[in-house]
């Protein structure tokens, strides 16, 4: 018995870094969009990814997400590389982190339910009143109720796809949730109800988050740390002073720009 | 973050009945208790027997908790009434267990399911004839509007269609029809011999390729080939969207997409249909020389004279009907999908179905109205 609860303790290692990428060369056909690229996540932190459109954040984002395999350089995701040979490694790093997508890519075919069931169903190990009791937790932390739960996705409002959409990427309790553009196409009161809940859940489950965002405001109420993509790779990384103290054109454009002061003098 | 053991453990108070308390403590995750939790949920069940009020539960030796072990933990406590906790995890104590408190309406056997069903399907039905119904009108005003209004003819969306469920469609139509009229003319060759009747393989093979074959084969590959990517097209265009952008914008749903479909295979199709003729006939001319030494020339020759050329007409004529009748079909279903993946799935695999189906059917009609012909 204590023997199979080491190899499940070896399958999940404890690290520091939670996404740890280096020297990243990342190519479509001949197009070079990144180089020698240093990011990392750490344990327990949010970090904010932002960049001009087109410098590659998203590729980054499948990157890490083993989407899309690099050309060159390190990807490691609770240290696990997504070309790891043991299947159950890369599962079991995969477990530990959720995902949101810009636009919820809940599955069609299912229930609000079924949805948020997936990847509780898909890990195995919890019998169906377990499930159901998880699966009722998470609509109720993500402000849905019970009536909802035999919804299908094309019924749900914007606001309630990703709200779904996240409560399905925390089924696992996942140590690191990643957040594209999470509050796109929400107007501001429901944005900064997602920012709320985003924060909410952080302070009772403690994962790191990795935000892609061009949200202001979000970022400024989020964030830890921020990294920013331009040129290729990744031009700065800190707290939001440090980077805002960065000589770059980007950098002056995106948070010296009249939306900039705004979010940052308000506060 | 040093992983410890999830434990429970459980402390007497001294004293007979005066109860006990129970510690509770270590790493209650899925990962950490994967291995463990029968033995606990088994000692949790023990502690069931005990009444509620003697035993007190200590949970502030856990030292991590997710969703799983939560349930677990809430499944145990369900009962409890003293209960101390670390406030960082009570919120996700107190979820877990309201989680386990909502009834799932479970849909139980409906003794009237049949009848429903049955109800449904026949509902189902009539929708289906209205807006067929509906989407026929609609073209025909379409057409209406477009003949007085020549700028709005999709000439464009025609003459792509008519390429694509045309042009492109004849290497496999072609090659099919080759191969039915070798196993026609083989299969007929046979029987033929035994009667000396040799030259009635030209009657039969003319007018069956001519008159029903081709035809019928051009529309079912075109059912398969065009219908079913018109259904796809239309449905996904109806899941991102882009059906209602069209109309949105005024541009009418029906007479940008749908009608150069349904005319453009309505053209299409008896060109396809003529192909796949000379194809079969080819098939036939080879095997009859091979099987029953027919030269080509002397089939050619007897061709016209054993098949009047009103059979070619008719097969013509069937072909502009099917084709018709399979983008029109394909075109009701595609706009009939619902915004997701399933319906997407069924709508196609409906619409191949049904247009076959309707081929066919149009196949018996044209066979019992032109039974005096040729």
């Amino acid at each position: 018995m204590s023997a199979d609860a080491n190899s499940q303790s070896d399958v999940e290692t404890v690290v520091e870094t939670v996404v740890e990428v280096q020297k990243l060369l990342n190519k479509i056909g001949e197009f070079v969009l990144h180089r020698e690229l240093d990011f990392e996540v750490r344990a327990g932190e949010v970090m904010t990814l932002v960049g001009g459109s087109g410098s590659g954040k998203t590729q980054l984002v499948r990157v890490i997400l083993g989407l899309k395999r690099p050309s060159a350089g390190l990807v490691r995701v609770f240290g696990v590389g997504w070309d790891d040979p043991s299947y159950a490694r890369v599962r079991a790093a995969r477990e530990r982190m959720g995902m949101l997508f810009q636009n919820g890519a809940l599955y069609s075919a299912f229930t609000v339910y079924q949805n948020v069931a997936f990847p509780l169903r898909e890990r195995g190990g919890l019998d169906e009143e377990a499930i159901r009791a998880i699966v009722y937790a998470k609509l109720a932390q993500v402000e849905l109720e019970p009536k909802h739960a035999d919804l299908l996705p094309a019924s749900l409002s914007g606001g309630m796809v990703k709200r779904v959409a996240l409560a399905r990427a925390l089924a696992l309790s996942p140590e690191l949730l990643i957040l594209d553009e999470p509050t796109a196409g929400l107007d501001p009161d429901r944005s900064d109800a997602f920012v709320r809940l985003i924060k909410r859940m952080r302070s009772e489950y403690r994962f790191a988050v990795l935000m892609v965002t061009h949200d202001l405001d979000t970022l400024h109420d989020l964030s830890d740390r921020v990294s920013v993509l331009a040129d290729q790779h990744i031009i700065a990384s800190g707290s939001i002073d440090e980077v805002r103290s960065v000589p770059h054109r980007f950098i002056e454009n995106f948070f010296g720009g009249e939306r900039g002061r705004r979010a940052f003098t308000a506060a | 973050m040093a992983t410890a053991q999830a434990a429970i453990e459980i402390d007497e108070l001294p004293g007979a009945g005066a109860g006990a308390t129970i510690h509770v403590s270590g790493d209650w995750t899925f990962g950490a208790l994967r291995k463990r939790r029968y033995r606990l949920a088994r000692i949790a069940a023990d502690l069931q027997h005990r009444s509620a009020k003697s035993l007190r539960w200590d949970l502030t030796g856990i030292t991590a908790l997710d969703d799983a072990g939560a349930v677990w933990l809430a499944r145990s406590l369900r009962t409890a009434e003293q209960i101390d906790v670390n406030p960082r995890y009570g919120a996700m104590l107190t979820q877990a267990s309201q989680g386990l408190l909502v009834e799932r309406a479970e849909g139980g056997l409906d003794p009237l399911a049949g009848v429903v069903r049955v109800g449904r399907a026949g509902i189902d039905f009539w929708f289906h004839l209205r807006d067929g119904t509906a989407l026929l009108g609609q073209l025909v005003l379409d057409l209406f509007r477009v003949t007085r209004r020549w700028r709005d003819f999709p000439l464009l969306e025609l003459s792509a269609n008519v390429y694509r469920a045309g042009v492109s469609a004849l290497p496999v139509t072609m090659l099919v029809g080759f191969l039915i009229g070798v196993v026609l003319t083989y299969l007929s060759a046979l029987q033929l011999k035994r009667y000396g009747a040799d030259l009635l393989v030209i009657n039969i093979v003319g007018i069956g390729v001519v008159r029903e074959l081709g035809p019928l084969l051009a529309s079912i590959i075109a059912a398969g080939r065009s219908g079913s990517a018109m259904t796809a097209q239309l449905g996904v265009m109806r899941v991102t969207e882009e059906i209602e952008a069209l109309s949105v914008m005024g541009v009418s749903v029906t007479a940008r997409l749908v009608l150069p479909k349904v005319l453009g295979l309505a053209i299409a199709l008896p060109m396809v249909s003529f192909c796949t003729d000379i194809a079969a006939l080819a098939g036939g001319v080879l095997i009859a020389k091979l099987t029953l030494g027919i030269t080509p020339a002397a089939f050619l020759e007897a061709l016209p004279r054993a098949v009047e050329v009103v059979n070619f007409w008719i097969g013509i004529g069937k072909s502009v009907a099917f084709g018709f009748a399979v983008a029109f079909v394909a075109c009701h279903y595609g706009l009939r999908v619902l915004p997701n993946t399933d319906s997407l799935a069924a709508g196609v695999t409906q619409s191949v179905v049904a247009s076959v189906t309707a081929v066919i059917l149009l196949d018996a009609m044209f066979a019992i109205l032109l039974r005096d012909v040729g």
